[in-house]
Formats: C-alpha cells, structure tokens, sequence
C-alpha cells in the first residue's frame, strides 16, 4: 500500500497545486499583459502597443535609477561574495573558538526586519556626518555607498548559504595535496579551491545581485537623492498615468531575474552532482 | 587542527577579520545607535532635545499608547497571514516531497520561482487586479455585475487587501522548509507504520506531520518574522488617506520619514528588533538554517 497518498487524494493535491501555481502565476501574467496594452492599466484591453516601453526607455530619471541599481547591486555582490568566500571557508575548514556565535552572526541578519536595519544605518550615517562635520567641515551624506553598505549585509547569508554547500563537499584532500606540494594557503586557494569553487560563485553573485536589485526598504531609508530602482518604482506608483510604463520595465526585469535565477539555479545542481562524483 | 596544515591560526584571523569587521561596523554598531537613540543619548536631529531619559520607552510600553495596540493588531494580522500560508504551503510541500517522483525538483522551482521576483512588482500587480478599476471590478461592470460607480470597495485598500498580498507574496518561500523537512523524512518510517498496521491517516498524524514540525516552525517564523516588520504592502494595497489597514511598521517609518521624531521611532524600532530576537531564541534552535538548503 502506498502511505503517502491514496488515489483520491492524490489527485486532490495535484488540482491543489495546479490551482496554487494559478494563483501565483496570474498576477504576473496580468502584469506583463498590461505592459503591451494600448491604454492605462485597466480592463477592457484596448490593443497591442510597445510605447511603454519607448516611453519607459526615454525617460531619463527612470533609466537613471536602474542604472544606480545596476551598479549597487554589482559592487553589493563582489564584496558580499568576497566576504562570503571567508566566512564559509573558516566556517567549513577552520577550527577556531566562538565559532557557534560567529556562525549567529552573521546568518542573522536573515531575521533582522530591513525595516529596522534601514533606519539603523540612516542613524548610523547621520552619526558620522555629524562627527565628519565637526572635524572637517564636509559631509558624506547617504547615497548609493550607503545602500551598497547596507545590501552586502543582508546579502551575504546568502551568500554563505550558497558557497557552504559546495566547499563542504570539496574534498580537503585536494588542498591538502597542494600544501603537500608546497603550493602556499594563498596559491592553493586560488589554483585548487577558487575554481572548483566557481558555480557556487556564480549563483551567490547572482543571488546577491537579484537582492539588492530589488531592494526597497533599506534603500529607501539611503539612497537619498540617489535613487534607485525600487525606490523610483515606489514613489511612481501614486502616479496612476506613468503605471503603464512601470509595469512594461517590470516585465523585462521579471523575465531577466526569473531565466537568471533558474539558470543559476540549475548551474548549481550540476554543478554540486559533479563535485559529488567526483569525491566518490 | 596541527600546526602547519593549511589553516593555520593566523590566516583564520585573517579570514573571520573581513566579515567580522563589516558586521561590526555596519550591523551591530546601528543597533547600538538605535539604542542609544531611544534614550535620548544621542542628538542628530534639531528636534531632539533634553538628556538621557526613559521617557520614550515610558510612553511607548505604559498606558494608552496607540502604538502598542497598533503593534498588537500587526501580531494579529501577521500569525493569521501565517497560518493561513503555512496551511496552503504543506499540501504543496508533501505532494512534491513524497508524491511526486520524477521533475520534483523542476516543480520546486515552478513554486519558487515567483519568490525571486521583484517584491514590489508582485504587490503592485495586486494593486492592478483588486483595483476600482482593477481586472476583477472591470470584469464584474463588463458582465453587469456592477456599475463603474460602484466598484467592490473591500478588494483594495482593506485589511483584506493586505492580508491576500502577503500571503501570496511569502507562500512560494514557505514551500521549501517544508518540502525540505518531507523530503528528509525516511520513507522506512512510513513502512513501518504501515506494517504496524497504521492506516494513511494514522500514519500522516503518527508520523509524518510529527517528523515535519520542525519544517513548519521554520516556515511560520519565515513568514511571521518578516511580516511583523512590513510596511510597503500596506502603502500599496491597504493604503486609504487615515491609513487605517497600516501597520506597525508603517507607524516606524511614519516616526523617521515624516514626523521626524526620531527617539520614538527609534525605541519602537528597537521594540520590534527584541520581539523577533525573542522569537528567535525560542524557535531558532528548532530550526537549522543549514537544513533549508536544498
């Protein structure tokens, strides 16, 4: 007898998910439908059009702010890569004391509300202006450094959840070889681990780059005048008339995150089954 | 670990050197600020006046402060969002987990994928569909259902609204602790029930949802934690000019963003960060996050 399911019920979670995957799905649907709609957001539709996206493409503040979010979200993530490349490596190879509240520390600001986390940072930077002021006169000021400070943060659990995996599976033998053969700690991490390495280093980065593209809350406590993305998008939203145009770049950046994501995604099983057979 | 094996002391220091520093810097450090804020220890503001002093906590967690009952009707709404995604979330984790053989991964990621799309983008598509002149309310005046002066009012700028949008917006996450922890599960456990002569239900109650508990606690924090904290989606979907269907966390962002009272602000802020440092202490044992991966 099979114990998991009998067949009634079985087929009563396949239309169960079948009506889940709807659910999720139609939104977005609705969304890029809209994108290509010849009026506002509304229904009825009022036919096919692509000047929402040549109008979206023309206005400069907009493609400013994705602009600043591509470069935010880039630096976010080589330095939350970096810095998570470290954090798993002493987690994984490392016997070191206070490793149970290192490993707290840095997986927790998974948990920390951004909306907190934000308003910290903006008191933080505020601080140092303040004391900036008072020793030289000039300011700093938020702006995308302070963004990019905040999203290495909160992305780099995730990126240390991404790279643990692998290099726990990278078989210490390798290394060991290489210091074996008088390779240094700093030549066997960049000639033996860093490629072997690699796919886990891509999806991290990916990962990173997703979050901190999209990231609104902490950004919109630091981006001050320069605003990115998700920022925009939000103060665009009370405009009903520019919606439209919304919508059509959110499309292209819901089609480009989702092949990015599933790309990397399935880059990374591979990649872990490989390393796997190899260490068997 | 011997000396002289890769991984000596020093270059162990050299590699906890890089994240600790950031952290410190940039994670603990704020919070310290914050706290130091709320009791009126530091002045950034031309509005911050007077020394160091408890009053902000006083008035915060003391009498009838509409703040407090404001964070309460949060909790409210957030452990009914919940429930109500963790209860949605479990018949798509088991059937993935135990009735699906072959694609399970690939369905796994039909699931999730919505997750890894912008925030924002998801809310606002609710904003088009439960809008007055929304796809429902267009749909309803194209079938005479209803007239254009008389949309259906509770779609959008409701509790409701904000309720639905969360949810939608947090079940794709869910799925995967509990997919994880069903799929971990031994299937000889199962067997043995049945040869023990436990019937499907039996077993599910005996066994599975026992052996999966661990998986639905990480899944209730995982939404709870962050929704206690929300305030875009209410902005979006539930926000009306008296800001009725706000939150907790719009009330933060109201004390840094327009009323400038920053101490305040900063207490309730630091308020929110203890009760999810609490919950985490009580159910973050139970959770493993190096169990989530998949």
């Amino acid at each position: 007898m099979e114990l998991a399911s009998s067949r009634g019920a079985l087929w009563l979670l396949r239309i169960f998910f079948i009506l889940l995957v709807v659910f999720l799905y139609v939104p977005l649907l609705v969304l890029v439908v809209f994108s290509f709609n010849n009026g506002d957001v509304t229904f009825p539709l009022q036919g096919f059009t692509t000047q929402w996206y040549v109008r979206a493409a023309e206005n400069p503040a907009l493609v400013a702010s994705l602009q600043r979010s591509a470069i935010v979200a880039t630096v976010t993530s080589v330095l939350s890569v970096g810095l998570g490349v470290m954090a798993s490596y002493a987690l994984i190879r490392r016997v070191f004391r206070g490793k149970g509240a290192f490993s707290a520390l840095v997986f927790s600001p998974l948990v920390i509300p951004y909306l907190v986390f934000g308003i910290a940072l903006l008191v933080l930077f505020k601080m140092l202006d303040k004391v900036m002021i008072a020793l030289t006169g000039s300011y700093l000021d938020v702006g995308m450094h302070a963004v990019i400070v905040g999203h290495v943060v909160v992305a780099l659990p995730y990126t240390i959840l991404t790279i643990l995996p692998l290099l726990e599976r990278l078989s210490v033998s390798l290394e060991e070889a290489a210091h074996d053969l008088g390779a240094s700690p700093w030549k066997t991490f960049w000639r033996v681990t860093f490629p072997l390495l690699m796919p886990a280093l891509v999806s991290a980065f990916l990962i990173a780059f997703t979050l901190s593209f999209d990231e609104y809350a902490i950004a919109s406590f630091l981006a001050g005048s320069q605003v990115t993305w998700p920022v925009f998008l939000f103060g665009q939203l009370r405009v009903s008339t520019n919606l439209p145009e919304m919508v059509a770049v959110s499309s292209v950046i819901l089609v480009i995150s989702v092949g990015l994501v599933v790309g990397a995604e399935m880059g990374r099983q591979r990649s872990e089954r490989r390393v796997t057979a190899t260490a068997e | 670990m011997a000396k002289g094996e890769p991984g000596s002391g020093r270059s162990t220091a050299g590699l906890l050197s890089g994240p600790l520093l950031w952290l410190f810097l940039f994670f603990i450090l704020p919070v310290f600020l914050i706290t130091a804020y709320s009791i009126g220890s530091m002045h950034l503001l031309p509005t911050d006046t007077g020394g160091v002093t408890l009053s902000s906590w006083k008035r915060f967690l003391t009498g009838d402060s509409v703040y407090l009952s404001l964070f309460w009707k949060s909790v409210r709404i957030s452990l009914t969002v919940s429930i109500v995604v963790v209860l949605l979330a479990y018949p798509i984790g088991y059937f993935l987990a135990l009735c699906v053989r072959k694609r399970k991964y690939v369905l796994l990621l039909v699931i999730i994928a919505p997750f890894l799309t912008s925030y924002l983008l998801r809310v606002l598509a609710w904003k088009v569909i439960l809008g007055d002149r929304g796809v429902i309310n267009s749909a309803l005046y194209q079938l005479h259902l209803r007239t254009p002066d008389h949309p259906v009012e509770w779609l959008i700028y409701s509790q409701f609204a904000v309720m639905l949008v969360l949810a939608y917006v947090w079940i794709p996450f869910v799925a995967l602790p509990i997919f994880v922890a069903l799929n971990n599960l031994d299937p000889s456990y199962l067997e043995a029930a049945g040869d023990l002569g436990a019937d499907r239900w039996k077993a599910f109650v005996r066994v599975t949802l026992p052996l999966s508990m661990p998986g639905v606690t990480a899944a209730f924090v995982f939404v709870f934690v962050p929704t206690i904290g929300e305030f875009v989606t209410p902005q979006i979907v539930g926000g009306s000019a008296d800001g009725s269907n706000f939150l907790f966390g719009n009330a933060i962002n109201a004390r840094f963003t327009q009323a400038l009272d920053w101490q305040s602000g900063s207490v309730m802020a630091l308020f929110l960060l203890i009760v999810v440092a609490v919950l985490m202490t009580i159910f973050g044992r139970r959770i493993s996050v190096r169990n989530m991966e998949t």
